[in-house]
């Protein structure tokens, strides 16, 4: 082969060889960028700052339904209300509180209706000392027996806050104890917890471990 | 010299392309030559020129104002006012509305301290998504400033802990939540390892991050022991009606590609003297907040009355996040 010849297939391999490197780097044969990863939005649930329940108090405020706290309207105030237990011992409660659970104190031992509601006033709730309160006054009627708990939470540590830590610019709020407690069922429900971390990668398939965690 | 024979233009022997002395009759270029040597080169051009091909993505580009805008200490009010001013703009046109941004500073006689009731926790992630939204997080890919940690009841052994739970409802029996985010160290080690001072710490106890400083070298991430920050690995996206347009310029305002962030306490709302967003969706009212120096705070009750655990204390950080039990 003379050197011409040599000098030409030389050159014709790199001609091609640099094409063909411009076409693949013009359509980007390799390194494509990944798809993106869309995550699906995250319910409003998970960031609205509303308590899980509304107490009596929080009712009357914010002008709710308060009729169910007039129990005369179907009780008779002359009347002495009498509790009648069935044979386990547990009270026959009348349709209108069928849906209420009793599940108040260690062993669930705090489940008589006259421990906080006054027997001769049912729109009053009343201590065993005998000091009765209106039935947005529950707080204090929980601190009688919740001393250490109604402490911190005057205090601020036991509860939620909303507003302001700086009260020289504005006011913050306590949440009252039944915003969040069922007096009935005191201890604080069960959620549903938000969505968690998303994954990089896709989901693996089940029985197969991931192989990144976020 | 004399003795050089070559014709193709070289000043030496060796810059010959042929390498060899070429033939009298071959004084000019011969037609041939040219044309292979020509197509050579253009593919070679063209090879090049098509490797710059990524380039042509580079749309996000900084205005030239931001390039050289100057490191946060160093700007005087005007020119912070002008950064403020392009920032809105650049938001504006980027999300459809103009944001109430400002530079809010420390205020005197504040250092903030965070505490959370491990005794109450139930691992809702309900301060995870409050602190997305308020923050504008990049919703995909997802970047969140608190884990949550579910921990087996018995250890504090961060091994054991999982943040991929996803059960029914929570709390389950046997186990207790651990919410980490950035612990706003006394002594934080992501500021120490940082090469161009992007981040430092703030007399209110804050460690902020200038995100127009910030390289990404991501030593930061790398340094802290509490997997507190994030990185952003590609341009973060939030939907246009979900931006929060309360924006503080340490703080909340949009990220780009390419730095870090991390929780800043809210700063848009704490050193306006509110409660964080994350303290203030919780549920169960774990999280309290304050200002450490006012013997009256929440969280100066708590440090005095409560039985306090630092998380990670033998690494000498200094956290001012605190984690408290009731009993």
């Amino acid at each position: 082969m003379n050197t011409n010849a040599k000098e030409s297939l030389v050159m014709t391999g790199l001609a091609v060889g640099f094409f063909g490197l411009a076409g693949a780097f013009a359509l980007t044969l390799w390194a494509k960028p990944l798809e993106p990863v869309v995550n699906p939005p995250t319910p409003p649930d998970f960031t609205n700052t509303a308590t899980v329940r509304q107490s009596p108090a929080e009712i009357y405020r914010t002008e709710g339904d308060t009729s169910g706290f007039s129990c005369y309207s179907c009780h008779d105030a002359k009347k002495k209300l009498e509790i009648h237990l069935d044979t386990n011992g547990e009270a026959i409660l009348a349709e209108p509180h069928k849906d209420l659970v009793m599940r108040h104190g260690r062993k669930n031992r705090n489940d008589y209706c006259f421990n906080c509601h006054d027997a001769k006033n049912l729109e009053q709730l009343r201590v065993n000392e005998g000091q009765t309160f209106k039935l947005t006054e529950g707080n204090r009627l929980c601190g009688s027996c919740h001393g250490p708990t109604y402490r911190d939470w005057e205090r601020g540590v036991h509860g939620r806050m909303q507003g302001f830590w700086d009260l020289s610019r504005g006011a913050s709020a306590k949440s009252d104890c039944t915003s969040c407690h069922d007096p009935h069922a005191p201890s604080f429900p069960p959620i549903k917890p938000g969505p968690r971390p998303h994954a990089l990668h896709p989901e693996p398939a089940a029985g197969e471990t991931p192989k990144h965690t976020p | 010299m004399a003795d050089h024979t070559c014709n193709c233009g070289g000043n030496g022997a060796n810059s010959c392309a042929s390498g060899k002395p070429s033939t009298p009759e071959s004084g000019k270029v011969d037609r041939r030559s040219f044309l292979r040597k020509s197509v050579v080169m253009t593919a070679g051009l063209a090879a090049v020129a098509a490797s710059l091909a990524p380039l042509r993505d580079l749309t996000d580009l900084g205005s030239v104002d931001q390039f050289l805008q100057k490191h946060y200490k160093e700007l005087t009010p005007a020119e912070m006012e002008k950064a403020l001013e392009r920032i809105r703009g650049e938001v504006s046109r980027q999300y459809g509305l103009r944001p109430h941004l400002r530079d809010l500073k420390p205020m005197d006689g504040v250092e903030f301290v965070y505490c959370l009731n491990l005794t109450r926790c139930v691992g809702c992630r309900k301060c995870v998504h409050a602190c997305v939204a308020e923050n504008n997080q990049s919703r995909s890919p997802e970047i969140q400033y608190i884990r949550v940690v579910k921990m087996p009841n018995g250890t504090f052994d961060m091994e054991r802990g999982d943040h991929t739970y996803a059960p029914e409802t929570v709390p389950e029996k046997g186990f207790f939540y651990m919410p980490v985010q950035c612990h706003q160290c006394k002594n934080p080690p992501c500021v120490k390892v940082c090469p161009v001072d992007a981040t430092w710490q703030e007399k209110d106890g804050i460690t902020v991050i200038d995100y127009n400083w910030c390289i990404g070298c991501r030593y930061c991430e790398a340094a802290c022991p509490y997997f507190a920050r994030r990185f952003n690995f590609a341009t973060p996206s939030i939907p246009k009606d979900q931006i929060n347009a309360n924006m503080s310029y340490l703080g909340n305002r949009p990220r780009q590609k390419g730095v870090m962030e991390k929780c800043h306490f809210c700063i848009q709302r704490t050193r306006e003297g509110k409660y964080p967003a994350c303290l203030e969706v919780c549920p169960t009212g774990s999280r309290k907040f304050g200002n450490i120096l006012d013997p009256n705070s929440e969280v100066s009750y708590i440090l005095k009355n409560k039985r306090v655990f630092v998380l990670k204390e033998e690494v000498g950080t200094l956290p001012r996040f605190f984690y408290y039990f009731d009993v």
